[in-house]
């Protein structure tokens, strides 16, 4: 049975510093990491979950095909979670808050849409066309946790009471559940303290049990009571993470730097609290959670918010150096010594973290939306390739994928049908099936939003939107100021590729015909002469290449792809739809569906990792054009493209490296990108992690916008990741693999 | 005007300061055994072959004329002295296994490309390094690129031996800002007997040239360069040279093993390999009581 209590496990008559702490704790999480993995592992974020088997919980239904539906299940069900969820409990750490689960995901799989509310019409086309509608999906858009501090519990509670007194019926099942949620939170609270309390008695190490005792009175003055303590405002995020990851794996953090701030200059003033003690809480932090948090940037006037919470955050994540999701926002202001340190931490720990994005290119695009300067700045990173302002918007980032790779598949067949096939009349074709896909995304879109609150109402995170609580109604429902729904293109570098192959191939170059490679096609190249044919499209001139036919199709496809996307803000006035180029993990599912295609990719292998080219785009790899050609591909509109990047730890192994690693991200971020994800991976230890993957448990990669043990992933997950690292470092694999096939 | 250009490596870290593209002319002087470059040193193009890249197509055995390609023991090798490097073998084997080192190029095509990251030179200090092969063999249109270059924004640095009387280099390193030189054997006969060539002009050079920065480099090899005479003697010779900004010594690069097989050439330092860190902190202990920087590593 998996432990969830370690009372009394560690000595009785020993004092631990904070590092020791930290270094128990950290070995702890990578034991269980260990043992994750060895339990088939997951293609995702850790999330911090704990894998137990002490507590089992069970939906009791509200519809036939036994899913739960609406606000009462909603609030039925999770109430009676978290009434009986048990205490996980470490004395040596600061804080209390670990989750084992997530209660969406204990539906039935095929039943997440309340079916009282089809829309069968439009899966024909998502079918069509490999669509990820991103129907039912939930979160995935940033809370104002500010609203939690300046409140607490107790706060919103009286707030929600408040309100129901001023709204008439209609509102009642909104205010109903919720009130019940936030009752029952305060009350789980309140016994968590009662437990803490207990235990602290139990403890027979005295610094441990001091540790609890302290820790109850933290949770008691937290369960209902605003947090007045930099300790206590980490211990509240703490179970926000908890409380809203058991409820649907709810968003992202904001700005914890900034949010922190305050209490920290607070306790350090009244000299009850130390930097050694601020950097032990976030390392306890960290460690609780995956969570995304954004540090330093500018605030709406464009002020640098560095403080020294950022500096001791970085610190904190270097403590505990596990999977922390941490972006840096880079800007004209910047404090280039915070920079360079965040820059020194992601080559010295090789965890994927942090990672940058650019202020300049993200306000830019979004006030294209209509937004002012001052709130694109509000704008913070809180997904794996998104932005969101806390507490303002209803996004669905992250959740859409348009397949523009089938898209262009069913275009490409469609062509063949006919006579006389060229590039020029199969873009024609292409534009009219990518406009039919977007279209019928955004109704898509519409009907989540229409019909969202009938089946998944977002009772954890409406509580800290602004002016939500006041209206009465769900996200969904107009409870959020903004609506500016992420749209997202998946698979562009393989459909620019396969478009450049055709026309340099074919028409430029004459070395076949559009009948001669359709056979191939057809026979996935598997027939005479099919590798030999499939090696010329493969080598044609690729997206990445810089300046190449690859190029110019992806710029082409971004552009019609960014019109038809915008175009819907005009039919659906009120919601902006933004798009931008992104796969998340879903790079294998939807290559699937997809046959054979013109680049030379054989049927169903993978489409391209976000906004990255295909693999081997240059034969030197060279980073510095694949960055400039994902900046051409930029939608625009405040969305990303992200550069996806793995560097080798060799290339920064000195100050002049890291001062080149930092100018090179700073350039990155200056040439029009908008966001990037970067790994620094041992090419040697990757390969072999590969081949024996619990060699490595505390091996953390950034898999796409998030970062993930590596140990984690299935096969095909890891096999991907090898190939980014390959693909832009393949001088040094070259010599590597020649070292390997002397060896044989 | 056309020149012959090995490669241009984008995004190159080691070859000076900052970010850089590297621009690999082809046709060397010297013929240093450990050279990792081997396929810059003929001035003429030459055949490539990866045999881990072949599909076994077939379609080289009867694009080339002269029968060069052959199957042995089921084994596709290369007859090099059939072999006429028309290139016509490496124009349809699509999986690139077969290529040609060496294409000619306009100066305008080395600048586009070149150009493409500029943002990247400003903000790292770095800029476009003429190397080679030897670039002083190619001064006219090297000191054209250079020229252009500059007129672009955009600094040049070349990785040089020196090796040529001064009156023959100063049009091209006129139009340079970074001189990065090696010298490999401060003895002459020995110098000549790993290189084929003598050291004195490479002397001559570095003492004479003061008005460009210089960065001296040494790359160690066990039992011939990478002793404790030769890299004194060397180090010993910069002292107080003003425009020096360091001396270099650089670790053994292995990255050409995979080269010399695929151009059937002789590869007498296979079996070696790099210092580890210990072992090229060492050399750079043997330095310490020489008044110069010394910068030990890549």
């Amino acid at each position: 049975m998996s432990e969830i209590q370690f009372i009394n496990t560690y000595p009785a008559d020993k004092y631990y510093t904070y590092d020791e702490r930290i270094a128990l704790l950290r070995a702890r999480k990578i034991n269980q990491t260990e043992e994750k993995a060895k339990n088939g592992g997951a293609n995702e974020d850790d999330y911090g979950l704990i894998e137990q088997d002490v507590y089992k919980f069970e939906l009791q239904p509200n519809h036939e095909n036994g899913s739960i539906y609406g606000y009462r299940a909603w609030s039925e069900n999770y109430s009676r979670l978290i009434h009986n969820h048990p205490l996980y409990c470490d004395p040596i750490d600061a804080f209390v808050g670990k989750g084992f689960l997530f209660m969406e995901r204990l539906r039935p799989k095929q039943c997440k849409w309340n079916p009282d509310y089809p829309y069968d019409d439009l899966k024909e086309v998502f079918a069509k066309y490999d669509i990820i509608s991103g129907i039912d999906n939930c979160h995935h858009f940033t809370p104002d946790l500010q609203i939690g501090f300046d409140l607490g519990w107790g706060g919103i509670l009286d707030l929600l009471k408040s309100e129901r007194e001023k709204h008439d019926d209609s509102h009642h099942e909104f205010y109903d559940a919720e009130i019940m949620v936030v009752t029952e939170i305060i009350g789980f609270l309140n016994r968590i303290s009662d437990e803490l309390e207990k235990l602290s008695k139990l403890e027979k190490n005295k610094q441990l049990s001091e540790n609890l005792s302290e820790m109850s009175r933290i949770n008691r003055n937290v369960a209902a009571g605003r947090p007045q303590t930099f300790r206590e405002a980490i211990q509240w995020l703490c179970w926000f993470s908890m409380l809203s990851r058991t409820y649907n794996r709810g968003s992202a953090g904001g700005q914890l730097d900034e949010m922190l701030r305050p209490y920290y200059e607070r306790d350090i003033k009244a000299g009850i609290l130390t930097d050694d003690e601020a950097v032990f809480y976030m390392a306890c932090l960290f460690l609780q959670d995956s969570r995304y948090f954004q540090l330093g940037g500018p605030d709406e006037k464009g002020k640098d918010m560095t403080s020294r919470v950022s500096y001791l955050a970085l610190e904190a994540a270097d403590k505990i150096n596990i999977a922390c999701n941490l972006t840096i926002r880079v800007h004209d202001a910047m404090d280039e010594n915070f920079f360079i340190k965040s820059v020194e931490y992601l080559f010295k720990n090789k965890q994927g973290w942090p990672r940058y994005s650019s202020d300049n290119a993200l306000v830019e695009g979004f006030m294209k939306c209509g937004y002012s300067m001052e709130l694109a700045r509000r704008r913070v990173a809180a997904g794996c390739h998104w932005m969101c302002i806390p507490g303002m918007e209803y996004t669905m980032n992250d959740t859409v994928k348009i397949n523009l790779l089938r898209t262009f598949e069913v275009a490409y067949e469609e062509m063949m049908s006919g006579s006389e096939p060229s590039v020029t009349r199969l873009f024609e074709i292409y534009k009219k099936h990518l406009k039919i896909a977007v279209d019928a995304t955004g109704r898509g879109i519409m009907h989540h939003l229409r019909y969202q609150t009938k089946s998944q109402p977002e009772l954890i995170l409406n509580l800290f939107q602004h002016g939500l609580i006041k209206k009465g109604v769900n996200i969904t429902d107009g409870g959020a100021n903004y609506y500016n729904m992420c749209m997202d293109g998946s698979g562009l570098a393989v459909a620019a590729d396969s478009f450049a192959a055709l026309e340099q191939r074919i028409e430029r170059e004459g070395k076949l015909t559009y009948a001669e490679l359709d056979a191939h096609i057809r026979a996935n190249y598997e027939d005479y002469d099919g590798e030999y044919i499939r090696q010329l499209m493969l080598h044609s001139q690729r997206y990445g290449g810089g300046n190449s036919l690859g190029d110019e199709w992806a710029e082409k496809i971004k552009d019609v792809y960014t019109e038809y996307v915008r175009d819907l803000c005009r039919e659906y006035p009120g919601i902006n739809f933004i798009p931008g180029f992104f796969s998340w993990s879903n790079t294998i599912l939807l290559g699937k569906s997809v046959g054979a295609t013109p680049n030379g990719r054989k049927r169903g292998q993978p489409i391209n990792h976000g906004a990255n080219p295909c693999s081997g785009f240059r034969p030197d790899g060279a980073v510095t054009s694949m960055c400039n050609s994902i900046a051409r591909v930029q939608p625009g509109y405040g969305n990303t493209a992200p550069v996806q990047l793995e560097i080798d730890p060799g290339i920064a192994n000195d100050e002049e490296g890291i001062r080149k690693m930092a100018a090179m991200i700073k350039t990155i971020m200056n040439t029009g990108n908008t966001l990037l994800n970067i790994n620094i991976i041992d090419t040697d230890k990757i390969l072999e992690a590969h081949r024996d993957p619990l060699k490595y448990p505390d091996l953390v990669v950034r898999v796409t916008g998030f970062t993930a043990y590596f140990a984690m992933l299935s096969p095909d997950f890891r096999q991907l990741v090898v190939d980014r690292v390959t693909s832009v470092n393949p001088r040094q694999l070259n010599q590597k693999n020649f070292d390997i096939e002397k060896e044989k | 005007m056309q020149h012959l250009i090995t490669d241009i490596q984008r995004f190159s870290l080691n070859d000076g300061p900052g970010i850089r593209t590297t621009v690999f002319f082809k046709g060397c002087n010297m013929r240093c055994a450990w050279c990792h470059n081997p396929e810059t040193l003929s001035p003429s193009p030459d055949l490539m072959f990866y045999p881990s890249k072949c599909i076994s197509c077939g379609k080289c055995f009867t694009a080339c004329s002269v029968g060069a390609h052959i199957l042995e023991n089921g084994l596709h090798i290369i007859d090099r002295k059939l072999c006429k490097k028309c290139g016509k073998c490496t124009e349809i084997c699509y999986a690139e296994a077969l290529v040609m080192s060496g294409r000619e190029m306009t100066v305008d095509e080395i600048l586009f490309e070149v150009c493409q990251d500029k943002a990247y030179y400003d903000a790292s200090g770095g800029g476009v390094t003429l190397s080679g092969g030897e670039v002083l063999c190619h001064t006219d249109f090297a000191a054209k690129l250079a020229r252009a270059c500059h007129e672009e924004g955009i600094r040049v640095a070349v990785e040089t031996n020196l090796s040529l009387p001064y009156d023959h280099i100063r049009p091209l390193l006129s139009e340079v800002d970074l001189i990065m030189a090696d010298l490999k054997l401060y003895d002459e006969e020995e110098h000549k007997k790993h290189t084929g060539l003598s050291n004195k002009n490479t002397i001559e050079n570095i003492l004479s040239i003061r008005d460009i920065p210089m960065i001296i480099r040494t790359p160690l090899i066990d039992g011939i360069t990478a002793t404790k005479e030769n890299l004194r003697a060397i180090a010993g010779l910069l002292e107080g040279k003003e425009n020096l900004i360091y001396y270099q010594l650089l670790n053994f690069n292995p990255l050409g093993a995979s080269k010399y097989e695929s151009l059937d050439a002789a590869n007498s330092f296979s079996n070696l390999m790099p210092y580890n860190e210990e072992e090229m902190s060492a050399f750079g202990e043997m330095l310490s009581d020489i008044n110069i920087r010394v910068k030990v590593g890549e």
